[in-house]
């Protein structure tokens, strides 16, 4: 069940949102359907971190006819289209857990898989060469090193009061996610819910982060 | 990065680009520039921006003219059974080099991967060679390396060729380009382009070029086979 809306800057990015505080552990976390509202960016997230369906049928709603235009107008073909509707929102299913709130809005992410997939699918269809795709020309910007985020933060010498004085550094929200997974111990998925940020932002706050206390220790 | 850089894509291609409607080869080579250019990534940044805000705008001239209410009830249920994906696949980019005179030289990532299935360099003419690499039915996509001091025959273009300079430089009458210049000839330019230090480029034509002098004119009618050649190799 949900408690409140809270108007704060849990993303971190300065911008404001309306945000609903999702309980965990709780199979009824569904964002409320008739709630005109809820941000896209809440959708995605709640599709993301708790598989919700509900949320994922108002993505849906919202964005099945915009993606059908966008067929339409790159591959002048109604089948076509109505095919990038489901390519390209089954990868928004697949993919919700990525989305990094950090790099743009939930529309742009949106925008730019149904691009990808209509991009891909005409290749298909006019049979070219797949040794390029859509993912290659216009590439996420993850810059993901995972093997990062799990290693030691740093050697034995380094004196834990050394690390908590330089915690003071990091960004509001990467310190907020280092402090989840470090401190508290929590994993990826507990800690994306907790903050109610995608699990894509969370990786790479914590990846920023990281580096960032690497940096300041000196080890690397 | 190269900050730099002389020569751009225009910001009309640029914005094509975003919006998924050129060729794969145009995408391609507007995808490495953008690779070496800093200013145009956050142009094309920009650009998508609009381009976003226009999708979503309610009274946009992007309609959807399909009529009615469409059941998706069942797309929904197909899709939600399926796994999500929590990580990235990270996948190792095999990188591809070059190896001109005494170097080798890194290429932008999309054209490593295009290029990954291997290149086929032929000796074209005086200090020329090219490795063409199919991506599409719609252009013709080439590496072309200039040897030390070689030049071009005159030459002008049925349709417009983009090349992106990737090591060395060349000149024709219009100027020099060094290393991430984007270029643009079309059919208004007859030019000659001759390098001194030796030039990488990757070069995709929208149709073949047409020489306009002396006996490398013999070559018109062979450059077109040669396009016609590589446009319908899958089709």
């Amino acid at each position: 069940m949900y408690r409140n809306y809270a108007k704060q800057d849990v993303f971190g990015n300065g911008v404001e949102l309306t945000v609903r505080l999702v309980s965990m552990n709780t199979s009824t976390t569904s964002l409320d359907a008739e709630d005109s509202v809820v941000s896209d960016e809440s959708l995605l997230i709640a599709v993301g971190n708790s598989q919700d369906i509900n949320a994922f049928n108002q993505l849906f709603e919202r964005f099945a006819k915009k993606i059908f235009a966008l067929g339409m107008k790159l591959t002048r073909n109604e089948q076509l289209a109505n095919d990038l509707i489901q390519e390209a929102m089954l990868n928004v299913w697949q993919k919700a857990p990525l989305y990094d709130l950090d790099k743009g809005s939930a529309k742009g992410w949106i925008f730019t898989l149904s691009r990808n997939r209509c991009f891909d699918m005409l290749r298909k269809q006019k049979r070219q060469p797949n040794c390029i795709s859509a993912d290659d020309i216009w590439p996420l910007e993850s810059g993901a090193e995972p093997s990062l985020v799990h290693d030691d933060i740093a050697g034995q010498e380094v004196e834990l009061s050394l690390i908590e004085s330089y915690f003071d550094q990091l960004s509001e929200p990467q310190r907020a996610v280092v402090e989840q997974i470090y401190i508290k111990d929590r994993t990826h998925e507990e800690a994306a819910a907790y903050l109610q940020i995608p699990l894509g932002t969370l990786k790479s706050r914590l990846r920023l982060g990281v580096a960032k206390l690497r940096n300041l220790i000196g080890v690397d | 990065m190269n900050t730099e850089v002389k020569l751009h894509p225009s910001t009309e291609l640029l914005n094509q680009f975003v919006q998924g409607e050129l060729a794969t080869g145009n995408s391609v080579v507007v995808a490495a520039h953008m690779e070496l250019c800093t200013s145009c990534c956050v142009k094309a940044k920009e650009l998508q921006a609009l381009a976003v805000s226009s999708w979503v705008d309610p009274d946009s001239a992007l309609q959807s003219d399909q009529s009615g209410e469409v059941d998706y009830s069942d797309m929904v249920a197909g899709i939600v059974k399926s796994a999500q994906i929590k990580s990235e696949a990270i996948e190792a980019l095999a990188e591809v080099g070059i190896d001109v005179l005494n170097h080798s030289i890194k290429l932008p990532k999309v054209l490593a991967k295009a290029a990954s299935t291997g290149l086929n360099w032929k000796k074209v003419a005086g200090g020329i060679s090219e490795a063409q690499l199919f991506l599409d039915n719609e252009t013709v996509c080439e590496f072309i390396y200039m040897a030390p001091g070689c030049q071009v025959p005159v030459h002008t273009h049925l349709g417009s060729e983009s090349t992106l300079v990737l090591d060395g430089s060349f000149e024709d009458e219009l100027g020099e380009y060094k290393v991430s210049d984007f270029i643009i000839r079309d059919a208004q330019h007859n030019h000659q382009p001759r390098s001194k230090e030796g030039c990488l480029c990757f070069a995709v034509l929208d149709s073949p070029l047409q020489f306009t002098e002396g006996l490398a004119r013999l070559m018109n009618p062979i450059n077109r086979y040669k396009f016609k050649k590589a446009t319908s190799r899958v089709a």
